[in-house]
This record gives structure tokens, C-alpha cells and sequence, in this order.
């Protein structure tokens, strides 16, 4: 049985962490020991190791709820994984191509920019992000304009 | 010019395979002029079912436009289809 900071210290994780795991639900101390520190098995500390992969890879805490789920149910198959997978890769490149929408009119906004010491009022990059507010609020208030193109 | 169904889904799914197969027989009912069916293998084109806006498989668009992002019933898609065919004339 390991105390919960030989856990910590043998995965590289903070006290902290191990305790916000166990108050979501994602691992718990086998037992406590008398003076109740929270004691802890080498299933606990494989548990841990797998969610702290998990975490690396850019899962979710629901997500490695999920996994730990299928992990532990007798009737999964790595199919089930196999769903999840795909389904994180789906929601990856996803955020990937709003990235690069992000990137690519902040392209623009960089372009237009003429580096001269301006004030404020008179930067071009505020100006067009201001604009575009204007526009999109405009839009929300009349998105008839929008489907008819009188707002492109 | 017909309907274009496309069945988005991954490989290996096997309940997913019997109920596209109830569906696709629903496309296959309304006569492939007026429907038509496509299977698409998510992996193989993870770009346009991201473009579609589809974050979990099985789902399926119509003429470009994610309508189930989980499998309809049989009779759902039938009136969504037969919606759009008279829709079409």
C-alpha cells in the first residue's frame, strides 16, 4: 500500500490532482489507514498512470471517465475504443480547422497593418475586429439581410 | 436531378451496418432516380464529415447537409425523404 504522496511522487502528479481524481469520481484510496491517510494499491497507481496519459493525449476528464468505463466492463470490446477514438479525432479536427479559419483572418488582419506608431483610434487590426463586430451584430438583429446577401 | 444520401459510419461497426442496411433499403425503395445512396468510410474522409459538422458516427446527410447526426428510424427517413422528393417537382 503507497500513501498518496509516494503515488504522486512516483507518477510526477501533485497531491492535488490525485484528490480532484478522486472527487470526480475517476479513482479512489483503497482504504485508509488509521491516522486516515488515504492508502492506495498498485491498481490505483496504474489507474492513475492511465489517466494521466489520457490527460496528455487531450482527453477530456468525461472522456476518460468513458474509457475507464469501457476499460472495466466485462462486455466492451475494443471496438467500443475504438468509437471513442474516432470520435476524439472527429472533434480534434474540427478544432483544428476553426483554428486555421482563426489563423487565416488574423493573416489578414496582420497584412493590413502598416507597422507606423499610430495611436489607437488609428490602428487598422482594431479597426477591422470593430467593424466586424458592427457587422455581425447588425446580422443578429436582421439576419433576413444576411440570407438575401445585402450583408456579405 | 435525385437526393443525394450519404451514410457516414466507420469500419468494423457491426450495428451499425445492419441499420444502414435498413436504411439504404428505404433509399433503394424510392427508386434511384429519385434517391441516391453512398457509403462513406469516415476515416477515408475525415476532412468533408468534419466539413459536414458530423463529431459522432453513424450519420447521415442529404445533398451535403449533416440532417441525422445519429441514425434515424426507418420512417424518419422515409418522410424526410419523400418531404424533399415532392419538395423537388
Amino acid at each position: 500500500m503507497l500513501t498518496i504522496g509516494k503515488v504522486a511522487a512516483s507518477l510526477q502528479v501533485s497531491t492535488d490532482s490525485i484528490r480532484f481524481y478522486e472527487r470526480e469520481g475517476l479513482l479512489s484510496p483503497a482504504k485508509k489507514s488509521e491516522g486516515g491517510y488515504r492508502l492506495y494499491t498498485g491498481e490505483a497507481v496504474r489507474r492513475l498512470n492511465f489517466i494521466k496519459h489520457a490527460q496528455q493525449c487531450g482527453f477530456s476528464l468525461s472522456e476518460i471517465r468513458e474509457l475507464l468505463e469501457i476499460k472495466g466492463h466485462d462486455k466492451a470490446c475494443c471496438n467500443d475504443v475504438y468509437r471513442v477514438a474516432i470520435e476524439k479525432k472527429l472533434r480534434l479536427e474540427s478544432k483544428i480547422k476553426a483554428f486555421k479559419a482563426m489563423s487565416q483572418a488574423l493573416s489578414k488582419l496582420i497584412e493590413i497593418c502598416s507597422h507606423d506608431a499610430k495611436s489607437l483610434d488609428a490602428c487598422p487590426i482594431l479597426g477591422a475586429l470593430e467593424s466586424s463586430v458592427t457587422k455581425q451584430n447588425a446580422r443578429s438583429k436582421n439576419p433576413q439581410s444576411r440570407r438575401l446577401g445585402a450583408n456579405p | 436531378m435525385s437526393i443525394k444520401v450519404e451514410a457516414f459510419s466507420s469500419p468494423g461497426c457491426g450495428k451499425c451496418a445492419h441499420a444502414r442496411d435498413t436504411l439504404k433499403a428505404v433509399v433503394e425503395g424510392l427508386g434511384e432516380k429519385r434517391v441516391t445512396w453512398r457509403d462513406v468510410n469516415i476515416l477515408e474522409e475525415m476532412d468533408y464529415a468534419v466539413e459536414l459538422g458530423i463529431l459522432s458516427p453513424p450519420a447521415i446527410a442529404i445533398d451535403g447537409e449533416l440532417v441525422f447526426p445519429a441514425l434515424p428510424s426507418p420512417n424518419r427517413l422515409r418522410a424526410e425523404l419523400i418531404k424533399r422528393v415532392e419538395k423537388s417537382r
